[in-house]
């Protein structure tokens, strides 16, 4: 669900890889080739070759930058992938990054590795800061499981450490600012600060990533330090790393940006942390690493769940022109996920990559043939039936939005503090005007009334729907009952006008009623009565108060009435 | 033109105006008054049936006389209610006289209520009468002398202040009064008016005479606009002219009994998902976040369930209890996947988030509970079921809106089942015959599917979203065949076939917009 802005030219680079660029690649050829990756094309500017694509797989943070986009494609015009040398080399002498004691507790975990070959370009520089922001902020929760670091490589002396620190203990200029500051003035002052602060608000000690000089790189996961922490336009070596709550989302992040550097022209070189206790990976743990393992898929369940058979060579194929390592066996295949996918969670996940490599128009639809009887529900015949009686009744219907507010369904109906005008609210309120949802019909027949008093008269209108009554002995606090609630309004109107209506509508749907009076704030006394049906409640009736029309600013009487269809179902 | 095809097409005034000549001497003629009060007309109806009458050339004019009736204009109404300018300027010149002050035109011009030129007419014809005299310095002074201008106008405006008179009653004095203050051209304000009133006599022409004789002899059918229970019941009816209507007019409005058009609409999808063997399903308003999202499998941590996104209820904020075995297989599959081959989320999952109630998001969440209560199977169901979206609300997006969604179960589900499905919805409910599959990503899908339809009149548009639930969703529920899962997104094709661009229309408080949307689909 990212949506992201790319370039057509880089994105044309990339695609190529070594060798000749390939430009002008046509509209309609990419658009179909974002199929591949989930994405839609939200918006093309010609001139700039800018373009917004929204990627729709909240899973596959790898496609959520134009190098990512740009391998699935490759992937798929090449047969398959080209293996990322640094992922299966053990360096000899690797650099390390050290984690001290105490992290566990706050920010545990880290992976990092260095680039060097590639000089950043301006288009470049924003990709990175792109892919940065996106992953953090949706792949990471907003810098809560995984946040990112780049820095210019020259400046740091390694090994680098990641420690816990006093908040006064340590001062640097961060990004974005002129003077030095403690890391406490950071969370208080700095945007950034005052933005993630709250992920470190429990913690009295804070982490710092140093270099072995001392120097400050940065405040995960706040801010980096100007003088190290900021890549600028002509840098050519990167030190890249990636801190977090979940070690196998740290090193998948780092995985996924070594292999975009790698595809920029980046010589990537693993970094080793070494954790003061063993960590799932061990106590020293290479970064980046290749964390997938591969599983077994057996033919019949993907030529199953696809209804179509394809065979091991074909399913083979396909898998691996999506990434995949791949050995066929008999009856079964073997797949692994490329380092930078993380997304394996059931044999489903690889039967949609098959689907997709191959196309979804290779599948033939077929028509499901079992038998099936089709019908309404009975509460949904009922409201059917009373709807097909008030239009004949001459009633216009209308329809509403079920969430309103207080004024529209508690105080403009005067029943402020009474049973009547309980609603269930909102706690998240966005506006007051959505605030609760409607316990009875009569405001939505209102809100209409009180819109048109130029349309000609007389006015009669119904509406059948959803209310929410609240309800304490309901495990959801609240009864969700469907009601059918009518209005009449014109200079002469009267309760016995209404009163006739209803006796048509119990007596179509074959319901004895008696009515009984009733006090109710929102009618007029002595001109109000409760609607029985078997001696139980079913719905109010009545000539409506003039103080709630006033409110409302109806100047038309107004008589109406409501029945509970789902109570009335219920009475059998 | 036959004697009867003429009669047919008389007005009842124009018969009783012919039976009343005929019923006369033959050559009698009768004036108009008579001719009313015979008839029994008013002077305006009568009028009316003369000249259509005269234009048929059924009768005609016998005699013409021309007489002069005087009456008042509403000047000489003011003068009876005040006296005349002539009168008040002499009643101020015997005042001056009598106390020895000096009064001049001037003076009088000065006053209130008095127009300068009426002053200086009336001191004029004053002075010319020898009533008053213009002394030295301007001064007005009274002669003692009567003013027979002053006392005619006095009477005459009494006499035609009740009703106007003709103009040769009055005495020849009095004509010369009414004369010098009547309305002429150029001089619109006097207190008289003399005008001609015309008096004519009428005759039936041979024609006419005809005509009334048949009519006679026929008697004079009552001539009614309505065909009541009455004339029905005694068969008078047969003796009765019902008056012919002028139908090419347009008829007065009236108010209708009628479905909402986006209701219809719905109406429509609903009987086109009944004939395909759809059950429809329903569900609540308020929801847990369990059967909302945790039940799809959409991890806790999921973007789609910030605050930013779901409605939280405010009290109570959770339910007291979810249902078992559901919760504890479904927190486990979160968590690692339980029996359903799957990883699971690896996270702890949180029971009480998900006791949280919200306001439904999703319409799947009533999919989600039919999974877990013994659905049919093979089975079909649906829902048209209103859900809220913590969005601002503007003309593509509205706060609760309608989800049309099902689930489809059965042994021979598959992709290429699901695809069949697709295209079958594209046919029946979008008309479309081009459609076109593209992946797509739900939570709780896999494979998932965007279809594209070509409708008739929108072009390429999307018309929903659809896949396989996930096990992860389905074995927890206790469902152990495949299931597809389908949303249609029809807020589009309504908006179209309503003729409106925004979306909060469709909950539109215009009645009038209402009762004249047509709703075609």
């Amino acid at each position: 669900m990212p949506t992201i802005t790319i370039f057509k030219d880089d994105l044309e680079s990339l695609l190529t890889g070594e060798g000749g660029v390939v430009r002008g690649i046509p509209m309609a050829q990419l658009e179909e080739w974002l199929m591949l990756v989930k994405g839609e094309l939200k918006g093309h500017n010609p001139e700039t070759g800018e373009l917004r694509i929204e990627l729709q797989d909240s899973n596959r943070p790898d496609l959520w930058c134009c190098e990512g986009i740009a391998r699935q494609i490759r992937i798929k015009q090449q047969g398959r992938l080209k293996p990322y040398a640094f992922f299966a080399e053990t360096p000899t002498s690797p650099h390390h990054l050290i984690v001290k004691p105490g992290m566990e507790q706050v920010r545990p975990y880290v992976a990092a590795c260095t680039a060097k070959g590639y000089r950043v370009t301006e288009k470049g520089l924003a990709q990175l800061i792109q892919t940065q922001e996106k992953l953090a902020d949706i792949f990471g929760r907003k810098r809560k499981t995984v946040s990112i670091g780049i820095y210019q490589l020259r400046n740091i002396t390694f090994p680098v450490t990641y420690e816990l620190v006093k908040p006064d203990d340590v001062r640097f200029t961060p990004l974005g600012m002129e003077t030095a500051m403690t890391l406490s003035e950071i969370l208080m002052v700095h945007p950034k600060g005052l933005e993630y602060g709250p992920i470190l608000a429990v913690q009295s000690l804070l982490p710092i990533l140093r270099d072995a000089k001392a120097q400050p790189l940065s405040f995960p996961p706040i801010i980096n330090s100007r003088e190290i922490g900021e890549v600028r336009v002509g840098d050519d070596e990167l030190f890249v790393e990636v801190t977090g709550t979940d070690l196998r989302m740290v090193i998948l992040s780092l995985n996924i940006f070594a292999a975009n550097l790698a595809d920029r022209g980046a010589t990537i070189e693993p970094v080793e942390v070494r954790y003061p206790t063993r960590t799932v990976l061990g106590k020293r743990v290479k970064t980046p690493q290749d964390l997938g393992k591969p599983v077994t898929i057996r033919m019949k369940a993907i030529e199953q769940a696809l209804g179509q058979e394809l065979g091991e060579a074909m399913v083979k194929q396909a898998l691996e022109a999506y990434g995949y390592n791949v050995s066929a066996e008999k009856g079964s295949v073997k797949a692994k996920l490329p380092p930078y996918r993380h997304d394996l969670m059931h044999t489903m996940d690889v039967v949609e990559d098959v689907a997709m490599s191959r196309g979804y128009a290779e599948f033939t639809p077929v028509m499901p043939a079992q038998f099936t009887v089709g019908g309404l529900s009975a509460i949904e015949q009922l409201s059917d039936r009373s709807r097909e009686l008030m239009v004949g009744l001459g009633f216009q219907e209308i329809i509403s939005n079920i969430l309103g507010s207080p004024e529209q369904y508690c105080r403009g109906m005067r029943l402020e503090g009474t049973e009547w005008g309980r609603t269930v609210d909102v706690d998240n309120v966005m506006s007051l005007s959505f605030s609760c949802l409607r316990q009875w019909m009569l405001p939505s027949l209102l809100r209409i009334e009180a819109a048109s008093s130029r349309a000609f008269y007389p006015h009669r209108l119904f509406e059948a729907g959803d209310v929410a009554i609240p309800d304490g002995t309901h495990e959801l606090g609240s009864r969700t009952e469907t009601v059918i609630g009518a209005l009449i309004a014109h200079a002469t109107t009267h309760f016995s006008e209404i009163h006739s209506c209803l006796d048509v509508l119990c007596y179509y749907l074959g319901k004895d009623y008696s009515l009984e009076p009733l006090q109710h704030p929102s009618f007029l006394e002595g001109r109000a009565g409760r609607i029985l049906v078997s001696g139980k409640p079913v719905g109010v009736i009545g000539e409506v108060h003039p103080e709630v029309l006033e409110r409302w600013q109806i100047s038309m009487p107004v008589v109406a009435f409501e029945v509970n269809l789902s109570q009335l179902a219920d009475l059998g | 033109m036959d004697i009867s095809t003429l009669i047919d097409s008389l007005h009842p005034l124009e018969i009783k105006v012919l039976t009343t000549l005929g019923l006369r001497q033959s050559g009698t003629a009768l004036g108009s008054e008579q001719l009313a009060g015979a008839a029994e007309l008013e002077a305006s109806q009568l009028s009316m049936a003369v000249e259509w009458l005269l234009a048929k050339s059924l009768i005609t004019v016998q005699t013409e006389t021309v007489t002069p009736i005087v009456s008042l204009t509403k000047i000489g109404e003011e003068y009876y209610q005040t006296a005349s300018p002539i009168e008040r300027v002499l009643t101020a010149a015997r005042e001056a006289t009598g106390t020895g002050k000096r009064l001049t035109i001037p003076d009088l011009q000065s006053q209130g209520g008095l127009d300068p030129s009426d002053v200086s007419k009336a001191v004029g014809r004053l002075k010319k009468e020898g009533v008053v005299l213009i002394i030295q310095g301007g001064c007005i002074e009274t002669t003692g002398r009567p003013s027979p201008t002053v006392e005619a106008l006095r009477t005459l405006l009494g006499d035609m202040h009740d009703s106007p008179k003709e103009l040769k009653n009055f005495t020849e004095a009095h004509r010369q009064i009414i004369e010098d203050f009547a309305v002429k051209r150029g001089n619109a304000k006097e207190p008289f008016r003399v005008d001609e009133r015309v008096a004519r006599s009428f005759i039936l022409s041979p024609d006419g005479a005809g005509a009334a004789a048949q009519l006679l002899t026929q008697g004079v059918a009552e001539e009614v606009s309505q065909l009541t229970p009455d004339l029905l019941k005694d068969g008078s009816w047969r003796q009765t002219r019902l008056r012919k209507y002028t139908i090419s007019l347009r008829p007065p409005r009236i108010g209708t009994g009628k479905k909402h058009p986006y209701r219809e609409f719905l109406d429509t999808v609903k009987t086109k998902l009944v004939s395909m063997g759809f059950q429809e399903m329903r569900g609540a308003l308020v929801e847990t976040e369990f059967w909302d999202m945790d039940a799809l499998f959409m991890p806790q941590f999921h973007p789609a369930r910030d605050i930013h996104d779901v409605y939280f209820v405010k009290e109570p904020s959770h339910t007291t209890a979810v249902d078992e075995p559901f919760l504890s297989r479904v927190a486990k599959v979160h968590e690692n996947g339980a029996e359903t081959g799957s990883t699971g989320w690896g996270y702890s999952f949180d029971v009480h988030r998900a006791k949280r109630l919200v306001l439904r998001s999703q319409g799947t969440a009533v999919s989600a509970r039919t999974l877990a209560a013994s659905p049919q199977i093979p089975g079909k169901y649906f829902s048209i079921a209103r859900c809220f979206r913590y969005d601002q609300v503007d003309a593509t997006h509205a706060t609760d809106f309608f989800q049309v969604e099902g689930i489809v179960l059965g042994e021979d589900i598959n992709f290429r089942t699901l695809l069949g499905l697709l295209n079958l919805f594209a046919r029946e409910v979008a008309q479309a015959k081009e459609v076109k599959f593209l992946p797509a990503y739900f939570p709780f899908t896999e494979p998932s599917v965007e279809m594209h339809v070509r409708h008739p009149r929108l072009g390429w548009m999307e018309l929903g979203g659809a896949g396989l639930f996930r096990s992860e969703v389905t074995l927890p529920l206790g469902v152990t065949v495949p299931v597809i899962a389908w949303g249609l997104g029809l807020d589009r094709m309504a908006m179209v076939a309503l003729g409106i661009h925004d979306i909060r229309e469709l909950f539109t408080d215009n009645l009038e917009l209402i009762r004249t949307t047509r709703g075609l689909f």
